[in-house]
């Protein structure tokens, strides 16, 4: 009987050949989807899961003190470690990283100094790192490794980028310094490179204890957070009353931070907020909301992972209501096969049996023919998603491939058994006597599927729109400042004093308008304190700060609508600050109208209340974007670089920051050669120094790379959803081509035109889509609005979208049907009228 | 007596009317028989063949075939007697596009769960005894409409039935492929099948031994 049943659906497969080739390619289509989507959410939910102890490892996030202190941050200061050691033994270790930023490095016995890498992958790590995360050893021990000063772990990778196939271990490598000397370390370990899901990513680690004499200075420090605090837990530990216990901690050992660098005690610091401690299991790290980011590696997007597991649903359900419309559809012709074999003595579950073992097999054959599509597409959607998904690996996998088969038995028993059931209820008589009225009682349920088919892709459509034009929209805004035309220069703190040999000989380059140097640059500054307005009654307000001279003002373009910019001739201008509009919003002096009456310039600022401390404001700008513009613009409070009362964190990063003259470099190749030349003046100056540019308007690009990663791969799963929607359309419509041949023959017989009977045949099909244009609507509009709502600018929800999106989707609509419109309006009368 | 029917009526409702499409069809058939209903257009003949066949149901009346109370069965069990004692043949044959000629016939065989040998042993034996050997491995589409009801009533006689139920087996064949299909029934009838013929046809009537004629659903 089986074999019966296999030859049976084999030659119904090539007999129908158009039916097949719709079934399978949509079935291929929404697995492959389905595929690459689970890939890609299995890959980020399995993020951290290699490490041995991995399930007691927890990382601990903090209040977020400098912003919102709802919010969890997932850095602390040194402190933080210090006195989880003292105060909770259910710790079995904790230890930690520190971001210290890019460094220059080099392989001291390679004599030229070209063989310089930036390492952005550079941490120090704590001497019990490598036993609390299981990082895999290739050379070195794990006890031992980050022990002495002056050790580095390196991975693989970083080894033979350094020594070529040399053993690197004992080897020395040098990291430059800021005053243009190099440390020498020591090669104690080669690593493994580290696993793709893993949401710490090094590349080095050195040891802690490097920076020991910093760190016995500062170990009482909250506030220096540059650190990530993993703790093991013992065995058994009850998180929960643990997480409880710890949060006497801050309390006790973070009021002599308050007190000593904020000159308050910790009640006024935390002003009836409460620090918190939070213990975040390693699992969750990569996918958390909050904190969602941190210094050591990627954190991924729990919104993006919601959205595709959505979607890959959502696609999967398509391509199976397309398999049970374009069964039910053909269920005419299979239903004389019905009526026959039920009277040759088949019951209705042999018939059942049949059906769903055919939709198995269609899956089972698609399931295939995905698997080789997915292998195929991976590469390009890995490069668009930024991912190293792999499949074949898993596919080794006995657990996987058993999960695939079961994936074939449940979608083929899914989306047979509608088709099953539906045509094993034929009755014998009506079936043999052509009398099938019960045929078209799956009418209204067909359309009810295209019309839900339809409504997922157009509201998919509205949101892919929508995205396009928020991207658009923000690449479009009004920054206040002219971020086109803006070259900057990275690792000036390395030149030292002889920046401004640089800086001058680029400001004598007529390609240049402006040059200034600075110590962070639009979109990327970052750094912040508190500051208040002085006077002991006002409040401490923590706003972003930037440390910079008055021609880089110039160089943004900055608009100031009250006092001036600091004038590098008057020497007291070094403890003056220029605020934006926001800052003297925040710090009490009013809106704009009110400066005329009270203005803020010659007011001051402080971070304390002596009176030694505070700064005067000697102008006002306009609010500019100096973050991502998906914040509102916050209080900034621009320093001069010598600024010596507020405490820099070791200076960090500068930049020279360009304009160039539009009409100086009219092509890219007197771009190229310009750069070449500053290269080379750069090169004069200290050879040893890593020469490093961008424009300001491709880092501002670059603040959006998520999103627009996350709409290019929204636009694919987008287009993939309609092919499929418009595959189970055209199955539908050469159905009622088919039903409806008698009646369009009668009335072309009758006189209508082809055009008329081509606009009603269409209609029965552009009803169903306007019906689903109403119901994606308002979903999409939902769906966009909450999107919207994590951007501080917003794109307007204008209805022309809309119409532009049903207006598609009624011509892709029209385009499906058309070939079978025209099939049934042109046919000549009599030849289907005969037949009957 | 292979079977008999006793007051058996058959209605719809139309326009709330009860409108009957039999009434008080009283029939029975010894076997061997080889009877002909006839009558017109809408009389009712295809429903009586049916419900003979334990296709439709009726909403009045008695029906025992072989001693058995048919309208008392289960659904299973009717199933069960009429795969076992009933062969149909149908004007337009359906057959099975998709199967060849060989495994057309052995569908019946398939549901009566019949070994692989023995199958094949009585494939062999109607394709033999049809003069079809030839054909075998063709499909539906490429033999001619008598050969095509040819394989119809091979499928219909393969499973051994005692009751052959034909609906207009010549209507959609040349006169003279219709002789040779009345000309089989006849031989079929002196080897002992019960057959029983709807047909318009008064040449096919002469065939039969009896005659039932039906007129608006009543037999007259």
């Amino acid at each position: 009987m089986i074999r019966n049943y296999f030859k049976i659906i084999w030659r119904n497969t090539i007999r129908e050949k158009q039916f097949t080739f719709l079934n399978i390619l949509g079935l291929t289509i929404g697995i492959t989807s389905c595929f690459i989507i689970g890939l890609y959410v299995y890959n980020e939910v399995t993020y951290d899961t290699s490490h041995e102890k991995g399930d007691r490892i927890y990382r601990i996030n903090q209040s977020y003190i400098w912003g919102d202190w709802n919010d969890q941050y997932a850095a602390t200061g040194p402190n933080v470690a210090v006195a989880l050691k003292a105060d909770a033994p259910e710790f079995e270790k904790v230890t930690r990283m520190l971001s210290i930023g890019s460094q220059n490095m080099r392989n001291k016995s390679a004599t030229e100094n070209t063989n310089i890498f930036k390492e952005e992958g550079y941490f120090l790590a704590e001497e019990n790192f490598f036993e609390v995360f299981s990082f895999e050893f290739i050379k070195g021990d794990p006890k031992t490794a980050l022990k002495e000063p002056m050790s580095l772990a390196i991975t693989q990778e970083t080894a033979s980028r350094y020594f070529g196939n040399e053993d690197p271990m004992g080897k020395p490598l040098e990291v430059r310094k800021s005053d243009g000397t190099w440390d020498t370390f020591t090669v104690t370990a080669v690593l493994a490179d580290v696993p793709e899901n893993s949401h710490i990513q090094f590349d080095i680690l050195g040891s802690l204890s490097t920076i020991q004499k910093k760190l016995q200075n500062q170990n009482w420090l909250w506030a220096w957070t540059g650190f990530g605090t993993y703790g093991l837990v013992k065995e058994g530990t009850d998180v929960e009353n643990l997480t409880n216990k710890i949060q006497a901690i801050p309390p006790k050992w973070a009021a002599r931070t308050t007190e000593r660098l904020f000159s308050q005690p910790y009640e006024e610091f935390t002003d009836g907020k409460e620090w918190k401690l939070y213990l975040q299991p390693l699992k969750e790290i990569y996918l958390s909301d909050t904190p969602n980011e941190h210094a050591f590696g990627p954190n991924g997007n729990p919104q993006f992972v919601k959205l595709f597991s959505a979607i890959g649903i959502l696609i999967l359900f398509l391509c199976s209501i397309n398999f049970m419309n374009l069964s039910t559809a053909r269920s005419s012709k299979r239903s004389k096969e019905v009526g026959i074999r039920k009277v040759l003595g088949s019951d209705r579950n042999r018939l059942i049996k049949q059906f769903v073992l055919e939709s198995t097999l269609f899956v089972a054959a698609s399931t295939l023919l995905a698997i080789i599509l997915t292998q195929l597409s991976l590469r390009g959607f890995n490069a668009i998603a930024d991912k190293e998904l792999s499949f074949i690996p898993l596919l080794m996998n006995p657990i996987c491939i058993g999960i695939i088969i079961l994936f074939i038995f449940i979608l083929g028993i899914a989306a047979g058994s509608y088709p099953a059931f539906y045509l094993s209820s034929f009755q014998p008589i009506e079936t043999l006597k052509g009398k099938v009225t019960s045929v078209f009682k799956g009418k209204n349920l067909r359309n009810g599927l295209v019309v839900f088919q339809f409504t997922i892709s157009i509201a998919l459509i509205i949101c892919a729109f929508f995205v396009q034009k928020q991207l658009a929209y923000t690449s479009s805004l009004d920054l206040g400042l002219i971020k086109d035309n803006v070259l900057q220069i990275h690792n000036i703190e390395q030149l030292g004093d002889r920046a401004e040999t640089l800086k001058a000989k680029l400001e004598a380059n007529p390609a240049f308008t402006h040059v200034g140097k600075s110590y962070g640059i639009p979109p990327n500054v970052w750094s912040g304190d508190k500051y208040r307005a002085f006077g002991p009654e006002n409040p401490a307000i923590h706003f972003t700060d930037v440390r910079t001279e008055g021609d880089f003002l110039d160089v943004l373009g900055l608009t100031f609508i009250e006092g001036r910019n600091f004038d590098p001739d008057r020497i007291a201008d070094k403890y003056g600050v220029v605020l934006n509009k926001e800052a003297v919003k925040v710090l009490g002096w009013g809106k704009r109208d009110a400066y005329a009456a009270d203005s803020p310039v010659g007011k001051f600022v402080a971070m304390t209340n002596e009176s030694a401390d505070k700064m005067e404001v000697l102008g006002i700008v306009e609010d500019f974007n100096f973050s991502t513009t998906k914040e509102k613009i916050g209080p900034l409070v621009i320093l001069h670089q010598d600024n010596d009362k507020v405490w820099n964190y070791g200076r960090g990063r500068t930049f020279l920051a360009a304009r160039l003259d539009p009409k100086g470099v009219e092509n890219s190749r007197n771009l190229q050669t310009l750069i070449e030349g500053i290269e080379k003046e750069m090169a004069q100056i200290d050879p040893s120094i890593l020469f490093e540019y961008s424009f300001m308007d491709q880092e501002f690009e670059k603040t959006f790379k998520s999103e627009q990663r996350m709409a290019k791969v929204l636009n694919i799963f987008t287009v993939l959803a309609l092919i499929i929607a418009c595959l189970g359309l055209f199955g539908l419509a050469a159905f009622s081509a088919e039903r409806r041949i008698k009646e369009l023959g009668i009335r072309k017989v009758l006189g209508a035109k082809v055009f008329e009977l081509a606009l009603l045949f269409s209609s029965e099909f552009t009803k169903l889509v306007m019906i689903s244009i109403l119901l994606a609507s308002p979903i999409a509009y939902l769906l966009v609005n909450e999107w919207l709502k994590d951007f501080a600018y917003r794109t307007p929800i204008d209805i022309w979208v809309f119409l532009i999106a049903a207006i598609c989707a009624i011509a892709i609509t029209l385009l499906t049907v058309s070939m079978q419109t025209l099939k049934a309006a042109m046919t000549n009368p009599v030849d289907n009228l005969r037949t009957e | 007596m292979l079977l008999q029917l006793n007051n058996i009526s058959k209605w719809v409702h139309s326009g709330g009317q009860k409108v009957f499409l039999l009434k008080d069809i009283n029939f029975w058939v010894h076997e061997g028989d080889f009877i002909s209903i006839m009558g017109p257009s809408g009389s009712g003949k295809s429903t009586l063949l049916n419900i003979i066949g334990m296709l439709d149901g009726f909403d009045e009346g008695e029906y025992s075939f072989l001693e058995e109370s048919v309208h008392r069965l289960k659904e299973k069990h009717r199933a069960n007697l009429y795969k076992q004692y009933i062969g149909f043949v149908f004007q337009s044959y359906h057959l099975l596009d998709e199967l060849t000629v060989k495994e057309n016939l052995e569908m019946p065989l398939l549901y009566k769960k019949i070994g692989g040998s023995e199958r094949k042993a009585l494939v062999a034996d109607m394709l033999d005894r049809f003069n079809i050997v030839g054909k075998k491995d063709l499909f539906p589409s490429q033999l001619s409409g008598g050969q095509q009801q040819l394989v119809g009533i091979a499928r219909a006689l393969i499973a051994s039935p005692k009751l052959i139920l034909a609906d207009e087996p010549t209507g959609n064949l040349n006169s003279k492929q219709g002789e040779e299909i009345m000309e089989i029934f006849k031989q079929l009838n002196n080897e002992g099948v019960t057959i029983i013929q709807v047909t318009h046809s008064e040449k096919n009537t002469a065939y039969g031994s009896r005659i039932i004629n039906l007129l608006d659903g009543s037999i007259v």
